[in-house]
């Protein structure tokens, strides 16, 4: 799982963002008053436009003061009696047989099948969710002022707020409803999916001798199930596991009745797992063993990741705090994602050697390495046991006790390197964690339908506000492009910034008349243009289209920053402190999109 | 000078027997003294009364514009009002005259471009006049998915009433208008008199002492009509303000006190109804059960004192002549006042 920044402590993160968020509301307010008032001045005057607009926002505030539950809890009701007579429940059946083609067409006998069958679930469950509501919300008011319906409402002691606030309240409860049935039909659409089960024949296990003739164990092979089998090794009494094959593995149990041998073998292990990380931060020592912030670029490449060389001095040092032997009473489990660059294919089928080492940051005492072999597009494991051997200045070893001896107050290092010599390792600093334990796979599912839950409040809110000045399809396009302004957020300022600096290598191909250039001549994005005055106006162009594009992206809501579906398909706990930060700016949006939508509503003749 | 809706050639014979059949029992006398004929219309826009000021329309007028500012129709030209406590107002004019105009800027539906609208003493924008307001719009706009009782229920919640209050209300109305039997009934499946019905009552779910009715007998039947005209009368007796407009002549007529006669978004009558209707040169005597021969010895009485253009016969609609006649007048002479324009002269 790809983690590009740190998630901050929700309780260090929401005072800054707060008073953020205070200051691009005030911003926009004042902007907006002005913008209103110009429009007015134009119309009535410039000492009307003013009184206008006090009082304008002057009634918005008493609105807001008199609005009454019981007012809003009918208009939301009325939302969604609206929504159940438009059928809105076919849209459940609409998912049933979209799980029924997914239980046809899902390989259950893909790399991940958990990785796969829950990615599929939470995008049908978000998009069919979004789509409802959208299409829900921004064709309710307009229809209702197209049918006059509304002139009934507000001609009784009803605010205008109260209007777009129950919308918004009775579509979001519709879209909360679906969201809830399709979640759980969901979950146990994926948790059936994957449960499976193998067979041992008695017969399959072969007993191993140790070299004394004295039984060691055994070893054998399971049956094959959704396209795979595990290797079985047990011990001499008859327990132990499988290997894991497709992300999981299974418990296996000899046992003896009446001089009848069965294997019993447990449900998948690990298959839906929700592991909580302890995460440490990142430097590197560069080939000649001196520190340095960064690893070795290995081309234009993603820079997530950093790559150190193997078989010299370089290393990746994870230093990690607040440790306690409490938590970690059996010593450190590891977890890591390594990623390998190879300058020569060596052998394919062999992972690439590299080693570990514990070190003391304090007393710079460190272990002895702890080999393994890097399979990549797998997490390794690997438990770092409570007693580790270190050299001694005398060449010499001896047993050390990791919280005596190589913690200390609570901060350890974590020393990687590569052992084979022009091969490389690649790794990023939410790679290599510690595995404090896992969290209940199925709250960690709910954490994740909560990020669909704010996709969907937030498209909802944004179709209420957007329908109180614009006709339906309109207010749908216009959503649609706020969604999508939002969905390329980062591209749009990368483009942005690549056309007001001129350095193209930022976003090549330009921006949109510019591209639809290339696309029609059949240029390459990678070629510059010939300077010419009709290339330079078709940029300046571009800038001024791109403009409004980079302010709207600076605005308006990311709804994929939202989604915490990669944590879940990765397997890893969704962090309170992520939550809660999404549950926040979800709710900051919320009441922009209300606020917009009162007032807008408010300054519309609803009977003209 | 003459108004039209007098005939002056009396008949010549008795009426067919067949009109007097209908109400053989009731005659009307009409006998026109003179030429001249006043209608006393700034009477009763005069009149000393105390009343509260329900309704105050200052200098009100409405241009809708087009998306650039430009004007498009000048939907109500400046318009000064004052309708008090217990009136029954009509707002009466050919169609696109301007009533449904006034009204929605009445209630804050639609903004003024001049002047104001004062309900209760407070803009007719602010909302918290409509606890005090009853409204039925010109086609009765409900939600069609609902039933007539959860339809009362929900505009009884916008005015934040407790549940037993609603219940009871909704109850109470929907056994006034007669729709106890079809109350759980989707409104889609309504007739349209029937759809009139639960508008009127959701109008009055508040109790409102200021009553809205944009042509409330339109799509009713006569006995609907008439049962509207009867709740508008007993509106007034229980001391609510009733604004009402219409086209039909004959409703403004039978429960309106005061009118005001639009056209063309102008206001162009405004006055008591018996006032503005009244011909003072016009003599009006009526009996019951009288025989063919009194009617002839009466008329004869008549003639002799000097009466002309007698007239002998029911009752007629007279304010649709006022109404053809301010049309009429208008379209001769636009921008001024009828009655104005006749007193200059």
């Amino acid at each position: 799982m790809v983690l590009e920044e740190e998630i901050p402590k929700f309780a260090a993160w929401i005072g800054p963002a707060f008073v953020a968020y205070l200051f691009a509301a005030g911003l926009v307010a004042v902007f907006a008053a002005a913008l209103a008032w110009l429009v007015q001045s134009v119309m009535h005057g410039p000492l009307a436009a003013g009184d206008r607009v006090y009082r304008g926002v002057l009634g918005t505030l008493a609105d807001l003061g008199g609005m009454s539950p019981r007012r809003i809890w009918a208009l939301a009701r009325l939302a969604v009696q609206e929504s159940l007579r438009r059928n809105v429940l076919v849209v459940l059946g609409l998912f049933a047989v979209i799980i029924l083609f997914a239980g046809w067409f899902l390989d259950p006998a893909s790399v991940n099948p958990g990785k796969l069958y829950l990615g599929f679930i939470l995008s049908a469950t978000n998009l069919l969710v979004c789509l409802v509501v959208l299409v829900l919300s921004v064709f309710s008011l307009p229809a209702d002022i197209k049918a006059k319906a509304i002139q009934t409402v507000t001609t009784k002691p009803v605010r205008t707020c109260e209007i777009v606030l129950g919308r918004m309240l009775g579509f979001a409860l519709v879209g909360t409803v679906l969201l809830a049935v399709m979640g759980a039909v969901g979950w146990a659409f994926v948790v059936r999916s994957v449960r499976h089960e193998h067979e041992l024949l008695a017969d399959d296990v072969v007993e191993i001798k140790a070299d004394d003739g004295s039984a060691a164990g055994f070893e054998g092979r399971t049956s094959l199930v959704r396209g795979h089998r595990h290797r079985v090794e047990l011990d001499a009494d008859g327990t132990g596991r499988t290997d894991t094959v497709q992300g999981h593995r299974h418990s296996v149990r000899m046992l003896e009745q009446g001089g009848v041998k069965t294997c019993e073998v447990g449900p998948p292990e690990g298959l839906l797992e929700a592991r909580k990380p302890l995460r440490g931060t990142l430097r590197f020592l560069d080939r000649q063993g001196k520190p340095s912030t960064k690893g070795i670029s290995v081309g234009a490449e993603w820079s997530y990741r950093q790559y150190i060389e193997g078989g010299s001095l370089a290393a990746a040092i994870w230093t990690f705090t607040g440790l306690t032997e409490r938590e970690f009473p059996d010593g450190l489990p590891l977890e890591m994602i390594v990623r390998v660059f190879r300058t020569y294919k060596g052998d394919i089928e062999k992972g690439i050697a590299g080693s570990v080492r514990v070190r003391n940051p304090a007393t710079g005492l460190q272990s002895d390495p702890i080999y393994f072999t890097a399979k990549e597009f797998t997490i390794d494991s690997l438990v770092i046991p409570r007693q580790v051997v270190t050299t001694t200045a005398d060449g010499g070893t001896r047993q050390v006790d990791l919280f005596t001896d190589l913690v200390t107050d609570g901060t350890v290092e974590i020393v990687l390197q590569c052992l084979e010599p022009a091969q490389y390792y690649g790794v990023a600093q939410a790679d290599f964690y510690l595995r404090r334990g896992s969290g209940s796979f199925a709250v960690n599912y709910a954490k994740s339908c909560l990020g669909a839950w704010f996709s969907m409040l937030l498209v909802t809110a944004l179709g209420v506000m957007f329908s109180t000045f614009l006709a339906g399809p309109v207010a749908l396009l216009a959503t649609l492009a706020v969604v999508l302004v939002g969905q390329f957020r980062e591209f749009i300022q990368r483009l942005f910034e690549s056309q007001v600096t001129g350095d193209s290598q930022l976003a090549p191909g330009g921006g949109p008349i510019e591209s639809l250039y290339r696309i029609v001549t059949q240029q390459s994005i990678t070629l510059e243009l010939d300077p010419s005055p009709a290339v330079t106006a078709m940029k300046a162009v571009d800038t001024l289209l791109l403009a409004p594009m980079r302010l709207g992206a600076a605005i308006f809501p990311s709804l994929s920053s939202l989604g915490t579906g990669d944590f879940l398909t990765g397997g890893f706990d969704i962090p309170f402190d992520l939550v809660g930060a999404h549950a926040a700016e979800t709710l900051g949006y919320l009441l922009a999109f209300f606020v917009v939508g009162a007032v807008c509503l408010k300054a519309r003749e609803v009977a003209a | 000078m003459h108004f039209s809706w007098v005939v002056n050639d009396p008949p010549s014979g008795p009426f067919p027997a067949g009109h007097f059949s209908i109400q053989p029992e009731v005659f009307r006398f009409v006998v026109h003294e003179g030429p001249n004929l006043t209608m006393d219309a700034s009477a009763a826009g005069r009149a000393a009364d105390d009343r509260e000021v329900i309704v105050a329309a200052r200098n009100l007028s409405k241009t809708y514009r087009d998306f650039w500012g430009r004007s498009k129709k000048v939907a109500l030209k400046p318009l000064d009002l004052e309708i008090r406590r217990g009136e029954i107002f009509g707002l009466l004019g050919p169609n696109g005259s301007g009533k449904t105009t006034t009204m929605k800027l009445l209630l804050g539906l639609i903004f003024p471009s001049s002047g104001e609208a004062l309900l209760f003493g407070r803009d007719a924008t602010d909302v918290t006049k409509n606890e005090r307001v009853g409204y039925l719009p010109e086609e009765t706009y409900l939600y069609k998915f609902l039933d007539a009782e959860e339809t009362l229920d929900f505009y009884g919640r916008l005015f934040d009433m407790p549940p037993e209050e609603r219940k009871r209300r909704a109850d109470a109305l929907i056994a006034m208008v007669g729709l106890s039997r079809d109350k759980k009934r989707q409104l889609r499946e309504y007739s349209k008199g029937m759809t009139r019905r639960i508008g009127i009552a959701q109008a009055l779910i508040n109790d409102p002492e200021l009553v809205l009715l944009d042509e409330p007998t339109s799509g009713l039947d006569p006995i609907g009509t008439r049962e509207m005209k009867d709740l508008i009368i007993d509106l007034k007796k229980r001391g609510k303000t009733v604004i009402m407009s219409s086209h039909l002549l004959a409703d403004v007529e039978d429960v309106c006190d005061r009118i005001a006669v639009l056209h063309q978004g102008e206001l162009k009558e405004l006055g008591r109804v018996e006032d503005l209707l009244r011909v003072t040169d016009v003599t009006q005597i009526r009996a019951r059960g009288l025989p063919s021969a009194a009617v002839e010895e009466v008329r004869a009485v008549l003639q002799r004192h000097g009466g002309a253009d007698i007239e002998v016969g029911n009752p007629t609609t007279t304010l649709e002549e006022l109404f053809l006649e301010v049309v009429r007048d208008t379209e001769a002479r636009p921008g001024r006042r009828a009655r104005q324009a006749d007193r200059n002269a």
